[in-house]
């Protein structure tokens, strides 16, 4: 300690570069703290469970060539077809893809003729077999039976008998209470429809979607010109069985133009702009640590040669090498720590238009403290190969040059 | 001077080759970084209808629930109803109008070797193509009936063109969409506005259509678009028919008003309508509409995203902290030359002739730093455009813009960098440095 005063005036003999230094820790500190509170945030999000088997399952989109195909005849044709397959497990049809970006979506109500107060949620139109074909967990009451199929013309409005529900929905809809055997009512309509089953949980269509794990499937096909059927594999087997899906339903009805994309293409292209912001900011917060530190290393150098002469005569005056180097990192520290108190003020500055502007995670201390820990660490570790060769510094070169 | 300057500065530079280089890196990954984004963020913001930004207008009217207002920027539907479209397109004020929306069909070409494919449609009134400056290569667009009674005319891009009939005037053949004969009557040549304006609710940075179709097929047809369509009440009616007269938003809507008499003259046409509409219960909200112009369009759809601007402003923060880098070093490297710039003193050079050797020498690491950035900042592009997974394939190049703007954000950067740094050595007192040599 008794080294403090000595030390403060030296730096205030070199006062602008020290406040340089402390200036750009400060910056690294605001510009990396708001990028880790972002990037956790879109892991989070990316990495949120989307109760499907992801990896197992194939889109296959088709459009009929005639205007007046025999869409229900065709869809029950294709999905015996697919379910003779060999290594698949089970298929299905519906009306969107999962977590593919395009859905249809609705308001409910638990009041018949409600206009006001009603919750959005994502609605599906499909049979059976989906909740096996996607690997839902239903939770509580039961699936569809084929009796409640409704099959319906474009321009038809049909009433739903009954409708299975994501337990988010259901929380949403009767909060702590048992939703099977209650109605819902798909907009200002008065007709009701009976939950029967709740799936423990189903992202939807959209990922960004504020609603999204709001869901509602609906036993039903509409006859219209193009449909999505969904195929469950075995594990490891989906890009094999991949190759043959197009050649086996052109073979039973070559009237029409198909298309095959595996599920996971459709998940990552979902959270294409999340990566994106994950992967950028990664790269700008470490090439911001390696410049910063760079910075440090050349100026302790500059510094300890500009000074060569008092070590070596601190040296010769019986300084061990050991305060020669504590002297150097003692100095780096007092440097680092004004940045990361001034670097802790421009963060959470920083973050507040963040929040405000941008929509934007707020940053909290934790993150904040492990942030200037992470700073306080990189200018350390910069500054300990220069120190460490300031003390080797002979005390013969004092003498020397004078 | 400035020759000898340049000469001096260069040999400086090699003199000190760590710490050139590190300024030199500094520069060049803030100016790389900085400028992967800015490109990213200026190519987004670009907008393809600025010759005629003052003249186009989106139309937006307020049909929406009374108890709840639409989910859009300024609280109106982004788009229109069938019936209010249909409306609109009887006025006889715009210069030029567009209803369109979008769809897609099946393509097949009888005694042809190609196989049927999905192609992303366009149905549109007459006006798209000359509204929106869109060329014709062969013929043109369809005759004005074909937007109120339905005629099987269709206008071929330039891809398709290519791909069915080998880019060959195809106007008077015939190709099959959906079962169905329709007409070549024009081809357009190549043309990717991008973002896309004209229709913003479905992937600004898709391509633009393969087929347009004219409007008034929707009854025989049966149409239902392949944008977004959205509801607030259920009802309207009845079969197709229903669908077209319900409260159902799904049809884009542009006029062109070439003068401000225009323009005003068709704001106090859509009152009247919307009030028209409101004697028969419709349009309950209070009364509210927009125009806007092809660059307030972009705004208020959010082209530009949140994220985008987070990233712009993280990438200038690095640059700053960059140059903030490169004054630290820069004033290491002059403070170490001191003594020789106290004999250039000593022997008669100006405090400024010595500012001005140190300004040019930052310079110099300026413009090497830029090209650097330059590579750098072309690397980033690559790797963003790979991340997005050819989502923004029409976008994401570098232009000769931003590399002039790089190497000018480089010189800035390096500028200032330098500025403190040449103005604390050109102080210096030559005496000090003379009685030490």
């Amino acid at each position: 300690m008794l080294e403090l005063k000595p030390m403060l005036s030296a730096l205030w003999r070199n006062k602008i570069s020290a406040l340089l230094i402390a200036l750009q820790l400060a910056l690294t500190l605001a510009i990396i703290s708001n990028i880790v509170v972002i990037v956790q945030d879109r892991i989070e999000k990316i990495e949120r469970p989307t109760g499907i088997a992801v990896e197992e399952i194939i889109a296959i989109n088709f459009m009929a060539i005639p205007q007046d195909y025999d869409m229900i005849g065709a869809v029950s044709a294709d999905l015996e077809l697919l379910r003779e397959l060999p290594h698949v497990k089970d298929a299905t049809v519906t009306n969107q893809v999962p977590i593919s970006g395009s859905g249809s979506a609705g308001t409910f109500y638990t009041q018949p003729n409600q206009e006001i107060g009603g919750t959005n949620s994502n609605r599906y139109n499909t049979e059976p077999h989906f909740i096996d074909t996607l690997g839902l967990n239903l939770v509580a009451g039961r699936n569809f039976t084929d009796a409640e199929m409704q099959f319906f013309d474009p321009n038809e409005l049909k009433e739903m008998p009954v409708a299975v529900i994501t337990r988010q929905f259901a929380e949403k809809l009767y909060p702590n209470q048992d939703p099977i055997g209650k109605p819902l009512y798909d907009g200002n309509s008065s007709h009701p429809i009976e939950i029967i089953g709740v799936v423990e949980r189903h992202l939807g269509a959209w990922v960004s979607w504020p609603n999204a794990g709001n869901v509602a499937f609906f036993p039903a096909v509409r006859n219209t010109q193009d449909k999505n059927y969904l195929v469950r594999t075995e594990p490891g087997m989906r890009d094999k069985v991949l190759k043959t899906l197009v050649e086996k339903l052109s073979e039973r009805d070559p009237q029409r133009v198909i298309k095959t994309r595996v599920l996971s293409e459709y998940v990552a292209r979902s959270y294409v702009r999340d990566n994106l912001m994950v992967k950028v900011l990664t790269i700008v917060a470490a090439m911001l640590s390696f410049i910063v530190a760079l910075g440090i290393v050349g100026l302790t150098i500059f510094w300890i040669n500009q000074r060569a002469k008092q070590i070596g005569v601190r040296r010769a005056l019986g300084a061990t090498r050991a305060n020669i180097s504590r002297y150097f990192l003692l100095e780096n520290s007092l440097i680092a720590g004004t940045g990361i108190t001034i670097g802790s003020a421009a963060a959470l500055i920083a973050n507040h238009y963040m929040v405000r502007d941008y929509s934007q995670p707020s940053l909290t201390l934790v993150p904040l403290a492990i942030c200037a820990l992470l700073v306080l660490l990189v200018s350390f570790t910069a500054a300990l190969t220069p120190a460490i060769r300031a003390a080797n510094i002979s005390p013969a070169t004092a003498t020397r040059s004078v | 001077m400035i020759g000898y300057y340049i000469s001096l500065a260069l040999r400086s530079l090699r003199s000190t080759p760590i710490l050139s280089g590190l300024m030199i890196a500094a520069i060049a990954v803030g100016v790389g970084a900085s400028m992967t984004v800015l490109t990213l963020n200026y190519t987004i913001s670009q907008n393809a209808l600025e010759h005629k930004d003052d003249v186009l207008f989106a139309v937006q009217l307020d049909s929406w629930d009374i108890n709840e207002a639409a989910d859009a920027t300024n609280e109106i539907p982004w788009q229109l109803t069938y019936r209010d479209a249909q409306a609109l397109l009887r006025s006889d004020i715009p210069t030029r109008q567009v209803a369109m929306h979008r769809f897609g069909f099946t393509v097949e070409l009888e005694n042809s070797s190609i196989r049927p494919y999905t192609a992303s449609t366009r149905v549109t009134t007459r006006d798209f193509f000359s509204l929106f400056d869109v060329p014709f290569i062969y013929g043109g667009t369809w005759e004005n009936e074909a937007d109120f009674s339905p005629t099987q005319d269709v206008v071929l891009s330039k891809s398709t063109n290519d791909k069915l009939f080998s880019g060959e005037n195809s106007v008077g053949k015939n190709i099959t969409l959906n079962g169905e004969p329709y007409t070549v009557v024009g081809v357009i040549d190549h043309w990717e506005p991008a973002p896309k304006v004209y229709d913003l609710n479905n992937s600004p940075f898709a391509s633009s259509e393969n087929l347009f179709i004219p409007f008034g097929q929707h009854r025989k047809l049966e149409i239902y678009s392949w944008g977004n369509t959205n509801g607030w009440t259920t009802g309207g009616g009845e079969g197709y028919e229903g669908f077209l007269q319900s409260e159902s938003v799904w049809v884009q809507y542009w006029v062109e008003l070439s003068n401000n008499e225009q323009k005003a003259q068709y704001e106090n046409f859509l009152t009247a309508y919307i009030n028209g509409e409101k004697a028969q219960g419709r349009f309950e909200r209070p009364l509210k509409f927009a125009l806007s112009k092809p660059s307030e369009w972009l705004v208020l759809n959010e082209v530009l995203s949140d994220d985008n601007r987070v990233l712009g402003w993280v990438s200038l923060a690095f640059l700053l902290v960059c140059v903030i880098n490169a004054v630290a070093l820069l004033l290491a490297k002059f403070l170490r030359k001191a003594p020789e710039a106290g004999v250039r003193r000593a022997l008669g050079a100006s405090r400024s002739a010595i500012f001005i050797q140190h300004l040019i020498e930052s310079a110099a690491i300026g413009i090497i730093g830029g090209v650097v950035g330059i590579l750098i900042a072309m690397m980033g592009i690559g790797g963003i455009r790979y991340l997005a997974m050819g989502q923004i394939d029409t976008l994401a190049t570098m232009d000769w813009v931003m590399m002039v703007a790089s190497i000018g954000l480089a010189l800035i950067a390096s500028l200032l960098a330098g500025f403190y740094p040449a103005w604390r050595i050109s102080r210096t007192n030559p005496s000090i440095y003379l009685k030490t040599q």
